[in-house]
Order: C-alpha cells, then sequence, then structure tokens
C-alpha cells in the first residue's frame, strides 16, 4: 500500500519583479508585474510504506516546495496529495503526530534554550508517554554520541551537533513518515557519514518512510535504492538508481595507464578520448562495445594497467540536468 | 492542556535567560509609570479637584494604568507577525498545536511576569508617597471590574493576533503596529490620561472603537462613575468587539495560512 500519492501537483508563486535602482523602486510603487513562479508543475507519485526516496535536483528545481505540500506546510495551487490517508493541508494533529519535517537550513529548536528544553516541549506537544520518551531519548543520544550537550544552549553549539539535535527533536515521536530536507548540508564529511549511517539504521529500524533531498550524491547514492529526480518544477525521473546509469549512460569510461610512449591518434580508432596525458589515458566507448575495445587496446598497445568503469552517477545526473548527451 | 502549560514555562525560561533585558524592559515601564505619575501630581498639587476627578480618583487611575498595561496590553503574539515573515512560523504550524492557545500561553506567561514586577514597583512608590488611593464602596464593583478585564484581556489578544495575520498579505506590518500601537492603543484606550477629558465629540468617537474597553472603561468601573446601565452597556458593546475580532482573526488565519511561503529553507 502506499503512504504518499501524489498526483498532478502544482504550486505557482506569485512574485512581482523589480527593475534594479531607485527609479525601478519607484516604478514599483505605482505598478506592479506580478509574474507565476511554477515551483512545482504537475508532477505525480507514489512512495510505499517503508521506502527511502531520494529527490534531487539542482536549486530550485522544486524539491523544498514539494516537501512543503507533503507537510502541509503549503497549499497546493492544483492536483492532490494524500499522506498516510490524510490530506496534509487540513493538519489533522491525528496527522502530524505521525509525520516530521527536518529542514538543515532552518533552525526548528528554541534558539536561547538548551536542547534538552525543546525535547521536553516536544514530549508534551507530541503527548509522548514518558517511558516511551525516555527510552526513545536515551537510544538517539546514544546513537547520535550527544549526552554531554543536551544542556547547552542551542545558539552556541556547533553546525553538525545542532543538525543532531534537530534530528532527534524531530524523531522524538517516532513518526511514520519523515521529510529531510538537506540533512547532510554544511557538514563537514565524517559528520555526513554519521548523518547517513543513522537514517539508514532509522529506517531499517522502524520501517518508516523517508523522503530526502540532497545537493550531495553521496547521501543519495549511500541511503536510496531509489530516486525521483526533479528539474524546473518536473520529475525528469523516477526509478532506480541502478536504472538511471543504464538508461542515461550509454557508455563506459576506459582508463588505461602506458608502459610505453604510444601514438595517440591510434587510440581514436577505440573511442573517444576524453583526456590525454601519458601515461594516462580515458577514453569513453559504447557500452555495447567495451569488452571488445578494452580486448584491443590489451592486444595493440603496451598497457600497465587497464579499467573499465561506469560513468560516474555525479556526470550523468549534471547532464540530465544540463540536457547534454551523456559521455 | 499539559501542552500549553509547557509553552508557559518555556516562555519564562526565555526570560530568565536574557535577565538584563528583562530588567531594562521592567525599568522602562517603571519610568513611564513615574512620569506620568509625577505629571499628574504637579497638577493636582494645590487642588482635590479637576476636570471631574477627584485628586484621590485620578492618582488611582494611574496606578490602575500601570496595572491594566501589564495585564491587558502585556503581549508576546506581536512576535508573530515577524514568524510570518522569517518562516519561522513553519516550525509552529507543523506540530499539534492550536495556533490561538500558542499564542496566548506565550502572552499568559509574559502577564504572569509583569503583573509581579508591576505589584513590586507599585508598592514601593506607595508606600513611599502615602496618598489614599480610592477603593470601590460597593462589592459587585470588583466583579464588573474583573469581569471587563478578563473580556478586555481577550479582546486585546484578538486584535493583536488579527493585525499580526495581515502579515501574511503585507510585508510590511510596521506602518500598522505603529499606528495602531502609539495612536490607538496609548491613546484612544485611556493610558495617558481618562479620555472623558477630551471634548465630548471626540470622545463619542472614541467610544465607538474598541479601544477604550482596553483601559478607560474598567477604570471607571473601578471608580464607580458609571451608573448600573452604562456598566452593562460597556460589556456588551465590549463582548460585541470580542467576538468581532475573534471571528476576524479566525477567518484570516485560514485564508492567510493559504497564502503562506514558508519561506527560506
Amino acid at each position: 500500500m502506499s503512504v504518499i500519492e501524489v498526483k498532478h501537483l502544482k504550486k505557482y508563486y506569485q512574485v512581482h519583479k523589480k527593475e534594479p535602482g531607485l527609479i525601478g523602486s519607484i516604478k514599483s510603487l505605482f505598478k506592479r508585474k506580478y509574474e507565476d513562479v511554477k515551483a512545482v508543475d504537475n508532477i505525480s507519485f507514489e512512495i510505499d510504506e517503508g521506502e527511502l526516496v531520494g529527490f534531487i535536483g539542482p536549486n530550485g528545481a522544486g524539491k523544498t516546495t514539494t516537501l512543503k505540500c507533503l507537510s502541509g506546510l503549503l497549499y497546493p495551487t492544483a492536483g492532490s496529495v494524500s499522506v498516510l490517508g490524510y490530506n496534509p493541508w487540513h493538519r489533522k494533529y491525528d496527522f502530524l503526530k505521525q509525520i516530521s519535517l527536518v529542514m538543515g537550513q532552518k533552525n526548528q529548536l528554541w534558539w536561547d534554550l538548551p536542547a534538552i528544553e525543546s525535547f521536553i516541549l516536544n514530549r508534551e506537544i507530541y503527548e509522548i508517554p514518558k517511558k516511551q520518551y525516555e527510552e526513545t531519548l536515551e537510544e538517539l543520544t546514544t546513537l547520535l554520541e550527544i549526552k554531554d550537550i543536551l544542556k547547552i544552549q542551542v545558539r552556541k553549539l556547533s553546525l553538525g551537533q545542532r543538525m543532531k539535535c534537530e534530528l532527534i527533536a524531530a524523531l522524538l515521536h517516532s513518526p511514520k513518515v519523515l521529510f529531510l530536507d538537506e540533512p547532510t548540508i554544511g557538514l563537514d564529511v565524517v559528520m555526513q557519514k554519521k548523518m547517513r549511517d543513522f537514517i539508514k539504521e532509522y529506517n531499517r529500524r522502524k520501517k518508516s518512510t523517508i523522503i530526502l533531498t540532497s545537493h550531495y550524491m553521496g547521501d543519495v547514492k549511500e541511503l536510496c535504492k531509489r530516486v525521483i529526480i526533479i528539474d524546473k518544477g518536473k520529475i525528469v525521473f523516477d526509478g532506480e538508481l541502478a536504472e538511471i546509469v543504464e538508461k542515461y549512460a550509454d557508455h563506459k569510461i576506459l582508463s588505461v595507464v602506458f608502459s610505453k610512449e604510444i601514438d595517440p591518434r591510434k587510440l581514436e580508432e577505440i573511442g573517444e578520448i576524453k583526456e590525454f596525458d601519458y601515461p594516462k589515458a580515458v577514453i569513453s566507448v559504447k557500452r555495447e562495445v567495451a569488452s571488445v575495445a578494452s580486448a584491443e587496446i590489451l592486444q595493440h598497445f603496451p598497457v600497465a594497467d587497464l579499467n573499465v568503469e561506469e560513468v560516474p552517477i555525479e556526470q550523468i545526473i549534471r547532464e540530465v540536468f544540463t540536457g547534454k548527451d551523456v559521455a | 492542556m499539559r501542552k500549553y502549560w509547557q509553552i508557559v514555562k518555556i516562555t519564562f525560561e526565555e526570560y530568565f535567560e536574557y535577565r538584563l533585558n528583562f530588567l531594562l524592559w521592567r525599568f522602562r515601564s517603571f519610568v513611564s509609570f513615574l512620569t506620568l505619575f509625577f505629571f499628574w501630581l504637579a497638577i493636582f498639587s494645590s487642588r482635590e479637584q479637576l476636570l471631574n476627578y477627584q485628586k484621590s480618583q485620578l492618582l488611582t487611575y494611574v496606578v490602575g494604568i500601570a496595572f491594566l498595561r501589564s495585564i491587558v496590553l502585556a503581549s508576546r503574539s506581536v512576535d508573530l507577525s515577524g514568524q510570518i515573515r522569517s518562516g519561522e512560523l513553519t516550525k509552529l504550524i507543523m506540530r499539534p498545536l492550536g495556533m490561538l492557545q500558542y499564542w496566548f500561553s506565550r502572552d499568559l506567561a509574559d502577564k504572569i511576569l509583569n503583573i509581579f514586577f508591576t505589584i513590586f514597583e507599585i508598592g514601593l512608590i506607595l508606600a513611599i508617597f502615602k496618598f489614599p488611593l480610592y477603593f470601590p464602596k460597593n462589592n459587585i464593583t470588583y466583579f464588573w471590574f474583573l469581569l471587563l478585564v478578563i473580556l478586555g484581556v481577550f479582546l486585546y489578544f484578538f486584535i493583536s493576533f488579527t493585525i499580526s495575520v495581515v502579515t501574511f498579505w503585507v510585508d510590511e506590518i510596521w506602518a500598522t503596529r505603529w499606528l495602531f500601537g502609539i495612536i490607538f492603543l496609548e491613546f484612544f484606550s485611556g493610558a495617558f490620561f481618562p479620555i472623558d477629558i477630551l471634548p465630548n465629540w471626540l470622545t463619542k468617537i472614541i467610544y465607538l472603537t474598541p479601544f477604550p474597553y482596553l483601559i478607560f472603561s474598567p477604570l471607571k468601573i473601578w471608580l464607580e462613575q458609571l451608573s448600573g446601565f452604562m456598566i452593562i452597556k460597556v460589556v456588551l458593546v465590549c463582548l460585541v468587539w470580542l467576538i468581532f475580532f475573534w471571528r476576524l482573526s479566525l477567518c484570516l488565519w485560514e485564508k492567510g495560512a493559504k497564502n503562506y511561503g514558508a519561506y527560506g529553507g
């Protein structure tokens, strides 16, 4: 059964454009040109229980807007949204108690007070039984290793520490559906890894449904089997991560290290040379002929090392967005 | 209910975190009370009666202003408009929380703290100057006074909430707030002087607005200057305004939330 159903969702914003400078400002006093910005333009998808889906797309693609519609913050311009059988917009308490939204760039904790105060407030707001609260808190603080900072004012915490606290605050009521908007933004590599491990573990243990948006392919690669790629408000791709590679990357990459000088012109017969810097060369060849091409290289050239690689996923996605052919 | 009590508590904790800020705020209120107090003391210096008020009545009125300011006017719900602008409201409407209840809880904490300090400050002044305050002779007066103060608390809350909610449509809310806060609130509510010392025609106009019911009318009841018929009329008009702003704020909230952009992030 699908937990999330989105049908033909549209969200348009009205913005007014101002010409630069004072003259522009004065003009806009009298006459304002309004324009519709199509943040989300007719998208549909379904997500099943326990799925961990990655939402990727460039800045301004409509990822966050979609999440906000799913969590009931925004009123859709058109289309229908159903989460756990509820219409999110009505913001029924029973619905709100089962979801959570974490925004990496937004602070949801009480800024001037220690994090533990926000946790206690959430315990009351979500009416979490005391025993369950204590167990969950113990479990989460141990997993994220932040027992020692719970009594420090939130504004004095580092970004990484704060994000961990944000996550705990969002998870105390054990939501069935979790929206994570750029949860690793601004974190260092070690913290990113920890955060990912945690999300993965949480999804596995609690069987909760998670939608994650991120700029970092690393997050998505490691966490999500299924991805939805969105660009300019429209869905460009929806399917398993591995499928993207098959669908868009009809090439493979051969990287070769030669043991002796060779004539690069001869190499061109094999495939397109992407890079040549003796002794290394990177050649792009059609997927079907990859094995033939590598055999040929081994036969005709003095090879020290040869690797056949898939086109990196980052590159594929970059090129999906820019609309170019994939290498 | 427990969740809202927790919000009252956490608001207290916030205040205590910034002790100096709060003390300076109290100092400001105290100084404005003193200014008003000495102003009227000077005017009455050599006479016992002026503009239909006896000295003790008018000084009681001034003390009453200080009290009602902290009970009726003290408010945190003005923060709502800032939160709508910055998108901070997101963290509130995502939770199973009633918006009116949430902001009222915040206001309540603010009021409790302010009342506590006001009693202390005024007690100090009264102990030093030892002038007689006017106390109602009729016991029923206390009831009417209390009733109108409670209505006033809610009336002010809904007016303030309504103005904040306008931020959903208009980004620049400060001019409205200023007009409302300074001109109408301070002047028309009688927070500087009793409204009925103004020319008759102006008083009549002010009576048509919801503002005199916040400070002026309750104090007139306390001073027992209103007839029984007038008291009932005042309570009824206040009730009408209260219901009007209650419905208006809810209606605007429903409509405005559809306009909410949840900006940032």
